[in-house]
């Protein structure tokens, strides 16, 4: 039987859910660091991207809206992440249709859902789902514990890679380097949350296994970019999947 | 560990942080330099996160596009994006107060 955990353990245990399943492990990702794709497959990403990152603050806003009034501090930290993702600097999405855009889509593309996998509408989907029916701390934890928590690292080990491997301009990846800061502030939040929160064996379990599936639905998704747009022009005996 | 030395409207803060720290993340989970530090967007545009450096300049990358066009002629007297900056080494900074920095260019 699972005990309840002091705060360090059940970060811990948090952390280690999330890496069991990462995304730098899907082929994508590793094609990605590898300067492997090219800007037709970066562009499909970005197509599909701004499905899955684009109604962030949506999501939010249902958790936002269903947490209880005394939960002041985890009421105004998605109040703040909705802001930045919006309206804080330069809209998150208008920055990767910037980068969508130097790799030969059009904004018009990028936002016609039409456009997206149905694994990526699958894990809009799961996104909207949890945020509208999860207890509000267990979706807390899946979608920035689970989710956002992971972008700093990938985008750490991809953004260097665009500029050196790719080509792109500073001005053109900006959408990656903003997420390095406000996601790390947002991921960190998001412990912060859970942690204090989830105080109960029952709580911090479904947190965990939110935590889990949220990492295996990016990795699924990830992993159905590489099979639908990449595969056929990379296959998998190129990749050096040791790296 | 980095050591941050942090000047505020007449008063000194200061503060051990991990190498590779940018002091807004800090900020932004409620660690030091919270809550003296002022930022806003955390991504180069607003300007609100700009401090002078004092001392450990030398070991600070050149400012980056960003820093260039947001912080135009302050450059030169020592200003950086702090939410720009990863820390490594020692480093002493000082913010001016709020009025001082919406001044700056576009603000």
């Amino acid at each position: 039987m699972p005990e309840l955990m002091d705060p360090l353990a059940f970060r811990t245990a948090l952390e280690t859910a999330i890496k069991g399943k990462s995304a730098n492990t899907s082929p994508f990702s590793i094609a990605w660091a590898q300067g492997k794709l090219s800007r037709a497959h970066l562009a499909r990403w970005a197509e599909n991207h701004y499905h899955y990152v684009g109604p962030f603050a949506s999501y939010l806003g249902y958790v936002y809206g269903r947490l209880p009034e005394e939960f002041t501090e985890a009421k105004d930290f998605l109040l703040s992440n909705m802001y930045e993702e919006e309206i804080g600097g330069d809209r998150h999405t208008d920055l990767l249709i910037r980068f969508a855009e130097s790799c030969g889509t059009t904004a018009e593309r990028v936002k016609n859902p039409d456009n997206m996998s149905a694994t990526t509408r699958g894990l809009q989907s799961w996104c909207y789902s949890i945020a509208m029916r999860e207890d509000p701390i267990v979706a807390i934890a899946g979608l920035v514990v689970g989710l956002e928590s992971q972008v700093p690292s990938i985008y750490r080990r991809q953004t260097p890679t665009l500029r050196e491997k790719y080509g792109f301009t500073d001005q053109e990846v900006e959408f990656f380097d903003i997420h390095i800061v406000s996601d790390e502030i947002h991921g960190e939040r998001g412990y912060q949350i859970v942690l204090a929160h989830a105080k109960t064996v029952e709580m911090q379990q479904r947190c965990l296994k939110i935590c889990e599936i949220g990492a295996e639905m990016r990795l699924l998704y990830t992993t159905a970019l590489y099979r639908d747009y990449v595969e056929s022009d990379l296959p998998m005996r190129e990749l050096d999947l040791a790296a | 560990m980095p050591r941050v030395l942090f000047h505020k409207q007449g008063e000194v803060f200061s503060g051990e942080v991990a190498e590779q720290t940018n002091l807004v993340v800090r900020a932004g989970i409620r660690q030091f330099p919270y809550p003296h530090l002022t930022y806003g967007c955390g991504m180069g545009k607003c300007g609100k996160c700009a401090c002078r450096v004092l001392a450990g300049a030398e070991h600070l990358p050149a400012p980056n596009w960003k820093e260039t066009e947001r912080l135009a002629g302050k450059i030169e007297d020592g200003y950086r994006l702090v939410c720009q900056l990863w820390v490594s080494h020692d480093i002493e900074l000082a913010q001016d107060a709020p009025v001082a920095a919406t001044a700056m260019k576009g603000a």
